[in-house]
């Protein structure tokens, strides 16, 4: 039965008396439910892996606590931690078979051999190692271990699962299935899992709620839904969702019941409060300059709309086709699931509505406002 | 004429076979993308064009004119790399000039030239680092720009994009048409991925088993791949393979698939009897309430979301796993458990499961292209 998961104001610091002392964790605090799918996501280096280090007990704290199940474990050395983990450096154990390697993660409980050769073929069967599992871990390629690992691993039972980027090495055909398999079997047992990636495909198919790192320091976490339409600050915002966020620097100016962003002299943005509301005119504030973001799926196509810009690229990938169009000297991108017809250079007409604005402050890069509520 | 014209070409080294008769022919200013697994040859390919190779057998036409025997700098192609390939004691503004001063253009002449192809690729303010000082993206605007910079009319882009982060390949991925087109190349750009192959490419040619595949337009290749081979490369996820074999019922093709009778085309009639593989691509396929005729009935397992997409698993009975997509966010999120799926008839792929070919429907109305 897997138990709830938390950390409370961690700090790593990597050779904390030497001039090159490295602050990979800052006052990390998350809590994570039982049976919940959490995703590290981040760029290297911004201490997602150092976490999750830190989680299976492969490194020290330098400060803060871990608890699981309700008992500190960050003292723990990693065997006694009850956690089942998939890591890179954590290998099969080469004069075992990819069986016995599997088998071996039961051994410690107290299972016949019947059961443990039946729950060794169903993971076997949910990761498609089935034909190889007589094989040995050097005799099998990059992305078969790493399957072989992650069964290994998900064979346990454990308080928590822990995962390091447990399908980078996989093709993507099966990666798309496997995805499906691994998390209805994870929901299904409830196995409270904590994985890292550097891929958001991968945070957003799996996880439940994903933690957005960045220098070392938790930007938000949060689930899809909300890291898409509520970024914390910019950084999010642009880093989660693909194609990325339009983002411009607009001055702001105020009239009467009408607030209008201007971009680099061409084109501007008016909306009338009736549109934007109060609220966000309040976040706004006095504030002459903000930054203002619209995601490429919602920016609005077609006649009807308020501004027209010019084609520069025009491309179809199969199910959704990506409109770059010349805006204040940048890109602007728009992503529609129909197929558009525009030529490159033609004048289109394209749209934003209140609702699909997001606002940050220019300075601290903190978002002020999402469509019509503030931030 | 064809700018650059390849036939029958065959390449091995030692007893490993990696061109076995490859043909393709490239029109004047046209950007083909070379898309296939990797090791399939493709960088092969690319090498022999430039003439750093020489094949074992057939010809290369570059301009109308035999290449045999030309060496690689009598080419006059242009070349990127995906490793970069830059000079690590010279400037940035020094490496775009490197491809200049090796044909003795005047100085004068030089610094324009650079200027104009820094400012193409937005790297003016760069020019004065050394490769170390860059990051990856602008070392590879910097590698682009050389190529760039001596005019060629050929130019062959090996994965150019691949080392740089997923931001700013997607920007390149915008732009990089738009400055290729600018400079009038006739360009063979090399990729692994197939959302650059279809973005990039006027056509796309599809490098398997040693030979030119499909040579065609992005929308062709995916809605009438010829084979198995070629459509299971395209798509993300890639289209879902289930075996069938057709009959008539009635005058009407029809096919079993997870337990459900499935009406096809008229134009399918000619496959009534044959053993061929269904391909479904997961955007064809719907999620629906009210079971109707037609529709499979599913277990759905898990909802897993894919960049404003949320692909459906799905398992029919007996077992067998589809894949389906939605697009766009739902206000209310999927269920898991029983449902049932209907399909796009007309987006319906069939493959010959001998031969891996694409069954051709007596007519074409149904494609729509």
């Amino acid at each position: 039965m897997s138990a709830s998961l938390s950390i409370q104001d961690v700090d790593k610091i990597y050779h904390p008396r030497g001039r090159s002392a490295v602050h990979a964790v800052k006052s990390l605090s998350m809590d994570v439910e039982r049976g919940e799918i959490v995703a590290l996501l981040g760029s290297s280096g911004c201490g997602k892996t150092s976490t999750l280090r830190m989680i299976a007990g492969f490194e020290d704290v330098s400060a803060g606590t871990i608890a699981l199940a309700n008992r500190r474990i960050e003292r723990l050395a990693p065997a006694a931690r009850n956690v089942a983990m998939a890591f890179e450096g954590y290998s099969l154990y080469p004069p075992l078979t990819v069986r016995e390697n599997i088998a071996f993660a039961l051994k410690r409980g107290r299972l016949s051999a019947g059961d443990v050769a039946r729950r060794v073929q169903e993971m076997a069967a949910l990761v498609e190692i089935e034909s190889i599992l007589d094989r040995y871990p050097n005799s099998i390629s990059g992305g078969q271990q790493q399957r072989a690992s992650l069964a290994r691993a998900l064979v346990r039972d454990a308080d928590l699962y822990v995962l390091d980027e447990p399908m980078g090495q996989l093709e993507p055909q099966l990666r798309a299935v496997l995805r499906g398999r691994l998390k209805r079997l994870l929901k299904d047992r409830v196995m409270t899992s904590i994985f890292v990636t550097h891929d958001q495909t991968e945070a957003n198919a799996l996880a439940d709620r994903i933690a957005v790192m960045e220098g070392g320091v938790l930007q938000q976490f949060a689930n899809q839904h909300d890291l898409k339409e509520k970024p914390a600050n910019l950084y999010v915002a642009t880093f989660i969702g693909e194609p990325p966020m339009n983002v411009f620097d607009a001055a702001v100016v105020h009239n009467d019941d009408r607030t209008t962003f201007q971009l680099d002299n061409v084109p501007s943005f008016g909306f009338g409060d009736n549109e934007l509301g109060p609220e966000v005119r309040q976040a706004i504030g006095h504030r002459r300059k903000v930054v203002i973001g619209i995601r490429p799926h919602r920016v609005a196509l077609g006649s009807g709309c308020g501004e027209t810009a010019r084609v520069i690229s025009n491309q179809w990938l199969g199910d959704q086709s990506h409109v770059a169009m010349a805006v204040a000297g940048k890109l602007l991108v728009a992503v529609s699931h129909v197929r558009v017809r525009a030529a490159i250079g033609e004048a289109v007409p394209y749209g934003v509505r209140a609702q699909d604005l997001h606002i940050f402050d220019s300075d601290t890069t903190v978002a002020l406002a999402h469509g019509v509520r503030a931030a | 004429m064809a700018q650059i014209e390849i036939k029958d070409l065959h390449k091995s080294f030692k007893d490993d076979a990696v061109l076995k008769g490859l043909s393709l022919n490239i029109e004047k200013g046209e950007i083909v993308t070379l898309f296939g697994p990797s090791g399939t040859g493709k960088t092969v390919l690319l090498r022999l064009l430039a003439g750093i190779y020489a094949p074992d057998a057939g010809t290369i036409g570059l301009r109308g004119r035999d290449a045999a025997g030309s060496p690689p700098d009598k080419r006059g192609i242009g070349m990127a790399f995906q490793n970069f390939a830059l000079f690590p004691h010279m400037t940035a503004r020094d490496n775009i000039a490197s491809a200049l001063t090796a044909r003795k253009t005047e100085t004068g002449e030089i610094a324009r030239k650079v200027e104009a192809v820094a400012q193409l690729l937005k790297i003016s303010h760069v020019l004065e680092h050394s490769p170390r000082e860059l990051s990856n993206g602008q070392k590879q605007r910097t590698a682009l720009a050389r190529a760039l910079v001596a005019d060629p009319d050929i130019l062959l882009l090996d994965d150019p994009l691949r080392n740089v982060d997923a931001k700013l390949r997607y920007e390149m991925r915008l732009e990089l048409p738009v400055l290729l087109k600018r400079a009038r190349s006739t360009v063979l750009y090399v990729t692994q991925d197939f959302k650059e192959a279809m973005a990039l490419g006027d056509r796309i040619a599809v490098l398997l088993d040693g030979e030119i595949a499909q040579c065609d337009t992005p929308e062709r290749i995916y809605a009438e791949p010829v084979s198995i081979g070629v459509a299971r490369l395209f798509g993300d996820p890639t289209l879902n393979l289930v075996e069938v074999e057709p009959r008539l019922v009635d005058g009407a093709p029809e096919i079993l698939v997870g337990g459900a009778t499935i009406r096809l085309p008229a134009s399918y009639a000619a496959a009534a009897g044959g053993r061929y593989t269904l391909g479904l691509r997961p955007e064809s396929l719907r999620l629906v309430d009210a079971p109707a005729s037609g529709t499979i009935a599913v277990d759905l397992v898990a909802v897993t979301p894919l960049n404003e997409k949320s692909v459906l698993l799905c398992t029919m009975d007996g077992g067998d796993e589809l894949l389906a997509s939605e697009a766009g966010d739902r206000d209310v999120p999927r269920r898991t458990g029983p449902g049932r799926v209907a399909l796009d008839l007309d987006a319906v792929l069939l493959f010959d499961r001998a031969s891996g070919r694409r069954f051709a429907p007596a007519d074409n109305n149904g494609v729509g292209l």
